[in-house]
């Protein structure tokens, strides 16, 4: 909630009350509340989205949280691939159906995927400690820093993205600064994303 | 990087979403497997006599392929997408094999009776299939690719519809060089070859289709 609030101020002035990042929301409730931002996001809306991922982030957290008993370290780093994921298949989200089964399809599929690499990985490893979900309400860390992955990119994608997602720049503006067209600005963008997500899955 | 900050990242010049983005990586991939089924089909087996323009058999063949490709794409577009559900694509690809079926057996009761197995073997019941898996092969390539660009949650569906899908750009390929008459055959032997080009599609889909 703290971080919520006090980091997201400028994308997100038309945040409600506080409840509304309560993870045990019904489905229902939290479809309502997504899909009320999400059509507006999937149109260009950034404040939307940001709300939208938001929205999603808390309930992935709780999701994850709630299935991840035995590696609670995992919780945050998942969360952040899922975030990932979803953005650059985003396009995948069908407007005419719910989105909350559309997360939640990505979601089981990014935790049946940790599930069957680590079970693979750490066959060997009993969780010891069952009783950590009273730590899990909240944000943790995650281990794995994205801007360390980010700088293992091409250089290409990476400038593109440090302009237009981290610096800000419009895509015209990043474009007029690089030298490189808009359209091939946009391209590097969304592979580097791609990229990313890559990355973070086969993190160790 | 902390999450929020993630999210800020990614929402930053997000920018609307592109419209249809099964329908925009999978056409291509399915004109340019047919083209290439056609091509191969022609120039290495060899194409139909123009007789067969003027017979059922060839339409019958190429309305069959056409109509199992449109229900397994639209299969494969569902399962491109996550959270939707496929069942009705399933349900139409049923009944397409199933009217094949039918006509089928209605043109083999139609048979005398002595020439039935004969008419349903045909001269090359035991290469027909596997010349309609060969020619599905880049078709299934390329959808794969295409799918592997979309978000498919249940890779051994999504490969074995795509395999589908394939097989049956393989079989209009086929249709393009096959003599055979028999609506019995293409029900029988195209079916076998569309089946097995599924089949590789859910033996290689789980491994092409990790994300």
């Amino acid at each position: 909630m703290r971080f919520f609030l006090a980091e997201c101020a400028p994308a997100c002035n038309h945040l409600a009350a506080a409840d509304e990042m309560d993870p045990e929301v019904p489905q229902f409730e939290f479809e309502a509340r997504l899909k009320a931002v999400w059509l507006h996001a999937q149109a260009g809306d950034e404040a939307a989205y940001h709300r939208a991922l938001m929205l999603i982030a808390t309930r992935l957290r709780a999701y994850f949280a709630r299935r991840l008993r035995a590696w609670p370290d995992e919780v945050e780093d998942l969360v952040q691939e899922t975030l990932l994921a979803l953005h650059v298949h985003r396009a995948t989200c069908d407007p005419n159906g719910p989105v909350s089964a559309w997360v939640h399809a990505i979601a089981r599929h990014k935790l049946v995927d940790l599930w069957r690499r680590r079970g693979r990985r750490e066959a060997l490893h009993d969780p010891l400690d069952e009783s950590l979900e009273s730590t899990l309400a909240d944000e943790q860390p995650a281990r794995h820093d994205l801007r360390v992955l980010l700088a293992t990119l091409p250089d290409a994608q990476r400038r593109a993205i440090e302009l237009i997602k981290i610096d800000g720049l419009s895509v015209a503006e990043a474009s007029a600064r690089s030298g490189v067209s808009v359209s091939a600005l946009k391209v590097q963008v969304h592979r580097g994303l791609r990229k990313l997500a890559a990355l973070v899955r086969d993190r160790p | 990087m902390k999450t929020d900050e993630l999210i800020a990242m990614l929402a930053r010049g997000a920018g609307p979403v592109p419209r249809a983005p099964a329908a925009r990586r999978l056409l291509p991939a399915v004109v340019a497997g047919t083209a290439l089924a056609a091509v191969a089909s022609i120039t290495v087996l060899g194409i139909v006599p123009a007789s067969m323009l003027h017979g059922a058999a060839l339409w019958a063949k190429l309305a069959y392929a056409a109509l199992a490709a449109a229900a397994a794409g639209w299969g494969v577009a569902r399962l491109a997408r996550p959270g939707a559900s496929d069942a009705t694509a399933w349900r139409a690809l049923a009944g397409v094999v199933a009217v094949m079926a039918l006509a089928g057996a209605l043109d083999a009761m139609a048979a005398p009776r002595g020439e039935r197995v004969a008419g349903l073997l045909g001269h090359s019941w035991s290469t027909c299939p596997w010349s309609v898996l060969a020619l599905s092969v880049p078709a299934l390539a390329l959808a794969l690719w295409a799918l592997r660009g979309l978000a498919p949650t249940r890779p051994l569906r999504a490969g074995f519809a795509a395999g589908v899908l394939a097989g049956a750009v393989g079989a209009l390929g086929y249709a393009l060089t096959c003599p055979e008459q028999s609506l019995g055959f293409v029900a029988i032997w195209y079916t076998l070859g569309i089946g097995l080009a599924g089949a590789l599609g859910a033996l290689v889909g789980p491994r092409a289709l990790r994300w």
